[in-house]
């Protein structure tokens, strides 16, 4: 069964991020990168991507005189994706355990990060093609 | 460059699409699929997934020995992930151009949804945030 792993956070949570210092980044970086390859060793690793920042983030909605139209002003509480992992699970408990571990993720001074991660399965139809 | 063009819904949006008709579930469908073509074909295509109902979504938090905490509440005015596509393209008006296209899949009577897609650069690694 495959799930993704999405994590978001709003604008001011990522300004936070970016105030950590190098250490607590490079320890919480280090962890991650570990997840990823024990999900390797397990077989259970399908992809991980992390996204930009958000406040390069543009909303298309619709076409005016042949250009896109484009918007990036959001809501203060929108949450933006920061980034994903998809897995390749035995079940629904495994998938939550592995988000559970990233949540659990040092940041800064070493305390877990305990990040909201949103488990969701992928569709068996629709536009995949 | 490549970029990830997100559609999201909140629960409403998604009750709402539980009762299209056949004909125009059909009708959107072939659209997405003549476009992830479309994409494939302009060599700018990486991947697409649709994701399942939010009905399973769950939150995870770590508990404080680690374990697993779930929770699947959320407020109505949550905005889901329902699907995406990655593509790989010159630059942001490329993929603007792309995500026009999306947004104007039909819907109800084959009329464009003109659904909004968010457009997000994706990291080649972590030291492009520029931390």
């Amino acid at each position: 069964m495959r799930y993704i792993l999405l994590m978001s956070g709003t604008k001011p949570g990522v300004d936070s991020y970016r105030a950590w210092s190098k250490r607590d980044i490079d320890t919480h970086m280090a962890v991650l990168t570990g997840i990823s390859r024990e999900l390797k060793e397990s077989g259970e690793f399908v992809a991980t991507q992390g996204l930009a920042a958000p406040h390069e983030a543009q909303v298309v909605r619709g076409v005016k005189d042949g250009t896109p139209i484009t918007d990036g002003v959001f809501p203060e509480s929108k949450e933006f994706l920061l980034g994903y992992w998809i897995v390749d699970v035995a079940s629904p408990e495994r998938a939550c355990e592995i988000a559970g571990r990233i949540s659990a993720a040092p940041g800064p001074g070493e305390r877990p990060t305990n990040m909201p991660i949103e488990v969701r399965q992928f569709a068996n139809h629709g536009p995949q093609s | 460059m490549k970029y990830i063009l997100m559609m999201h819904g909140n629960q409403a949006n998604w009750d709402e699409y539980g009762k299209w008709s056949k004909e125009d579930l059909e009708r959107n469908v072939a659209f997405m699929r003549a476009f992830s073509k479309d994409l494939k074909d302009a060599g700018v295509f990486v991947d697409t997934k649709g994701l399942a109902w939010p009905q399973e979504a769950k939150t995870v938090r770590a508990g404080t020995s680690g374990e697993p905490v779930t929770d699947g509440v959320f407020p109505e005015s949550k905005e889901f992930l329902a699907g995406y596509w990655i593509v790989d393209v010159e630059g942001a008006e490329q993929a603007y151009k792309i995500a026009a296209r999306a947004s104007a899949a039909p819907g109800l009577g084959g009329k464009p949804i003109n659904m909004p897609i968010e457009v997000r650069r994706v990291l080649g690694s972590h030291s492009d945030l520029g931390l």
